[in-house]
């Protein structure tokens, strides 16, 4: 077996069995020419010659062997040795190959978000998403386009600044409408990102502020739904009944600049000319867009910042009316952009990542007390081969290398592992109305993480043991069989010192896991203020569609009329936004005749809806009352508070018959509704305002308040809607508890991941005190046969064996508790309902953890005790 | 323990011994291993009978240290051999093998033989 072949070695080979050959054809022929016969005379040389292959084999130890040579050696020598005990093998390599796969899957995660948060963009380290006013966890877009220019063509510090805003549109011309996600963009978007179009053009600096009716798709959009038709080109399409010339078609995988969403088409900010409002006004809706920024090379995050900040006080000091409140800008580095994805990923995924380290510690130090077990019981043998003049950087070498293959093995099992696992993310995100594409990827970083995570499992698993072993003194083992009877002391404080490192490293594990499944139960038993069990909710859209105003109103009331008449359902009515779906709408609202001061943020959410929404969804009206039908757009505006807004604005005063001034018009609140939750069960309760959805709605979503399951209606809604009218577009019809569940997907990936960490945690921490107890009471077999015959009981024999274990347990337990009180204040953040420091959940993961520990001590030490003396005593 | 482990136990053991025999056989001229076997056998009246075992290791290690040069020739009966000569630093070692060897012989003598009323006082 030639693992690495090299000229030298082979030519010495081949020279040498010449040079036997050579031997032995002169023995022979000296022994003829004694008048021996040819076969007698070779028989009897062969056999004077001896064992030729050892001869061959002892000679070449003499050449000296190159490093590679060395290596080759070593590693055979390590599966031969890895062989002869296979059960080894087996469990370590499986333990080392969950580990790193755990590591690898939750880097993969980070990998394919916060890592790549822009698919196809150049240089994302450069680029930086900008945030206006109070700093926010989900902060609604922040500028409107003529600011945004202002600070485009204004700053000194960037290369580039674009903009973009996500919605969603339908594509019609086909035989049914189709939901599309768009974005509407500035022209210098895609150049900014660094991205070249795979076909035609992207759009020009001219386009970006007049009407300007182009196109560009995504790879799959024109994959799926044109065919990859070559000529797409100068084609034209039909966006919402507009037709729209497609100039260009972007490189497969480009999704947009969103991270986590995805687009499937890109316009310019006012395709169709038809939105100058927007474009011309700084204020209220004409804030509608998201701002990504190059820096330029050498400026860091805080410098650009600041010349944005300056930029920002100017654009405030021309225009303050159109700037109350809170202008500060501030900066996120794409990893962490709270727009999109990637600031849940950023709060969640290096917290897994943690963990994932802490179980890969606590296999290395598992493996490590499995290697060095069986160190001890070769010890002779590595005697042996120091006596014989192996020096100990050679044993050394060789040890470290018997952990290097087997994590090596490790880490090809876990990359064939994580290639499967890391698709896995995808599965903790419901199907919902937001294109989400998030996913974990396995690409080159992932592999050389992979590699990293297995080397240093390696050198963890195999240097300690062999760093212990090779101090042990040949002499001293090979002639006193007496060390053996215990290990030599010093080997068993480090067998002790591992046991008690596991126990201390799988406690915070246990305790984290904890402390989250018991979060995610709280979340799920919370009350969130509204009834979501027999709501049905789907989308229309309707104003995407192409109708009049006039033509919209008339169809929203027939679908009121028509879905109420409906058998099963108990209310009919309209909203624009569902709660606890991770989205949510904002504005500054100014009490009447309140000036705010500046930098004041006076941001409130809202949300539109109809009348017997808040009968529907349960919420009570606990002043005043709630819409009717006549709050159209004919009657004087009229808006519900909930309880913190009504606080907010008026303490101490009867909000009924106050005014709030909101995109520059004036409400009038005529209810105080019960608070109830907006985005998670956990937030701190931020000020709402409800308005009437026939007076300011925008989206149609239909809600419905069902008697049974509300699935189980799903399908009589959805042909009422098309009997009013087949062209509409009608999606995301499911019942309210599923769209509310995404507010949970993070708490269920925390948690489930957790528990599944802090199971491999328990797992190793109770076979690696099982396995140091039994080696231990097996090495002491002697000892305790002695103790038996001269007369200890069973009871102290059990009591010998267990008082090791306890103790192990016992200080292992104190260190892990020190451990985990520091850890678990990260994770703080993510609980809810629970303390970080509760002390029921302490109590249970600590009887838990020392009850299996103790538990895997009680079977060796009963082993020990039903031993016949007389075997024990024998058996040395 | 491994034949192989045997081998090199008995390689130390001669060694010191062996490297020096090995060097005074190619003082009389270059000679391939089974001629220095033959040699040596011969010189010591059958006594000495080196095994190959041991032979071959330590020329290949006397060559690496720089001792003996080693070249293919035939040989008068025309086999092919491999040829070791001593080297000029060979000679050196020689020397001062030769000298460590009689100072252990005297020393180890001056024990055996010693003369009994010099033990007696």
């Amino acid at each position: 077996m030639k693992w690495f072949p090299s000229f030298g070695f082979q030519r010495r080979s081949r020279e040498l069995q010449e040079e036997i050959d050579a031997h032995l054809q002169m023995a022979i022929a000296d022994r003829v020419a004694r008048g021996e016969t040819a076969e007698a005379a070779r028989q009897a040389a062969m056999r004077e010659f001896g064992n030729i292959p050892l001869v061959q084999e002892v000679t070449g130890d003499m050449w000296g062997r190159g490093w590679l040579e060395q290596l080759g050696r070593d590693v055979r020598y390590a599966f031969r040795q890895l062989r002869k005990s296979p059960g080894f093998a087996i469990t370590a390599t499986a333990m080392l190959a969950v580990a790193i796969c755990a590591n690898s899957t939750v880097f993969s995660w980070i990998d394919g978000t916060m890592l790549r948060p822009i698919p196809g963009a150049r240089d994302t380290g450069d680029l930086v998403s900008l945030q206006r006013g109070e700093r926010n966890f989900s902060p609604v877009p922040p500028l409107s386009y003529l600011d945004y220019r202002d600070l485009r063509e204004q700053n000194h510090t960037f290369s580039g600044i674009l903009a973009y805003h996500h919605d969603w549109i339908t594509l019609t011309g086909g035989a049914k409408p189709e939901r599309v996600f768009i974005a509407n963009v500035s022209a210098n978007y895609f150049d900014v990102l660094g991205i070249k179009p795979m076909k035609g053009r992207f759009f020009l600096t001219e386009e970006e502020a007049r009407a300007a009716p182009d196109v560009v798709l995504s790879y799959s959009l024109w994959k799926t739904r044109y065919a990859e038709d070559p000529a797409i080109v100068g084609k034209s399409i039909e966006v919402s009944r507009h037709p729209l010339t497609v100039i260009g078609v972007a490189p497969e995988g480009v999704v947009g600049a969103m991270p986590g969403l995805r687009d499937d088409l890109w316009v310019t900010l006012d395709p169709l000319g038809n939105d100058g409002w927007r474009m011309t006004h700084r204020d209220g809706g004409a804030v509608w867009l998201n701002v990504i920024g190059r820096l330029r090379p050498g400026v860091s995050r805080d410098q650009a910042a600041q010349d944005l900040d300056t930029v920002m006080r100017n654009i405030v000091a021309a225009y303050p009316d159109q700037h109350l409140g809170d202008n500060r800008i501030s900066l996120d580095p794409m990893w962490r952009s709270p727009f999109g994805a990637n600031g849940y990923m950023a709060a969640t995924l290096p917290i897994l990542l943690a963990f994932a380290v802490v179980v890969l510690l606590l296999t290395c130090a598992n493996v490590a007390t499995l290697t060095l077990v069986r160190f001890v019981s070769r010890r002779r043998e590595l005697a042996i081969r120091q006596s014989l003049g192996a020096n100990r950087i050679q044993l050394v070498r060789q040890m470290v290398l018997e952990g290097v293959v087997l994590s090596i093995v490790a880490g090809a099992v876990a990359l064939a592992l994580t290639t499967w696992t890391s698709k896995t993310f995808a599965w903790f995100f419901r199907a919902s109305s937001s294109p989400g594409t998030l996913n974990g990827s396995m690409d080159h970083s992932v592999v050389i993480g992979i590699a990293v995570f297995s080397l240093l499992a390696g050198i963890l698993c195999g240097a300690l043991p062999a760093w212990r072993s090779s101090h042990a003194p040949a002499v001293e083992i090979l002639k006193a069989e007496s060390a053996s009877i215990s290990g030599g002391s010093s080997n068993r404080k480090l067998l002790s010192g591992l046991v008690v490192a596991q126990i201390a490293l799988s406690l915070p594990l246990l305790l984290c896991s904890g402390l989250l499944l018991r979060t995610l139960r709280n979340l799920a038993g919370a009350n969130p203020g509204f009834e979501q069990d027999h709501i049905l909710t789907a989308t229309v859209g309707l104003n995407i569609a192409g109708y009049s105003h006039d033509e919209v109103q008339l169809i929203r009331h027939k679908i009121l009329d028509r879905v109420s008449a409906l058998p099963g359902v108990k209310v009919a009515s309209f909203t624009d936004w569902i709660p606890m779906t991770l989205g949510h709408k904002a504005e500054d609202a100014y009490p009447e005749g309140y000036v705010p001061h500046p930098h004041e943020s006076l941001q409130v959410y809202h949300a539109e809806v109809a009348a017997r929404y808040f009968e529907s969804l349960h919420i009570p009206i606990l002043e005043g009352r709630e819409f009717t039908p006549d709050d159209d757009e004919k009657a004087p505006r009229v808006l519900i508070v909930d309880q913190t807004a009504a606080r907010r604005y008026w303490p101490g005063q009867d909000p009924l018959g106050k005014n709030l001034r909101i995109w520059g018009r004036i409400f009038t609140v005529v209810g105080v509704a019960r608070n109830s939750t907006h985005m998670f069960v956990n937030e701190s309760p931020q000020p709402m305002v409800y308005m009437s959805f026939f007076q300011e709605g925008y989206e149609n979503i239909v809600q419905v308040e069902t008697e049974g399951n509300p699935a189980d209606l799903a399908p009589a809604v959805e042909n009422t809607l098309h009997e009013i009218d087949p062209r509409l577009p009608v999606f995301d019809v499911r019942p309210m508890r599923e769209s509310t569940q995404l507010a949970s997907s993070f708490a269920v990936i925390q948690s489930t991941l957790a528990g599944m960490f802090a199971l491999i945690g328990l797992v190793l921490a109770v076979t690696g005190i099982y396995g140091v107890v039994s080696y231990r009471t097996q090495m002491r077999t002697h000892e305790i046969g002695l103790r038996v015959a001269l007369g200890a009981s069973r009871r102290d024999v059990l009591r010998l064996v267990l008082s090791q274990g306890v103790w192990l347990t016992g200080i292992g337990l104190a260190v892990g508790l020190a451990f985990a009180l520091g850890l678990t204040r990260v994770i703080a953040r993510l609980l809810y309902g629970i303390g970080a420091n509760d002390p029921v959940t302490m109590v249970y993961v600590v009887t838990v953890l020392g009850a299996m520990s103790l538990l895997a001590c009680y079977f060796p030490a009963r082993r020990a005790m039903l031993r016949n003396p007389v075997t024990a005593i024998r058996e040395l | 323990m491994s034949e192989k482990g045997h081998y090199k136990n008995r390689i130390e053991l001669l060694q010191g011994t062996l490297d020096m025999l090995i060097l005074q056989t190619l003082q009389w001229g270059p000679q391939h291993g089974y001629g220095i076997v033959q040699a040596l056998r011969l010189r010591s009246g059958d006594v000495l009978q080196v095994e190959t075992g041991s032979l071959y290791p330590a020329l290949h290690r006397l060559e690496r240290q720089g001792w003996v040069q080693s070249e293919w020739k035939q040989s008068e009966s025309k086999q092919k051999a491999r040829y070791y000569r001593i080297t000029a630093k060979g000679k050196k070692q020689l020397a001062s093998d030769l000298g460590r060897w009689e100072r252990i012989v005297e020393a180890i003598g001056s024990v055996m033989y010693v003369k009994p009323e010099e033990s007696a006082s």
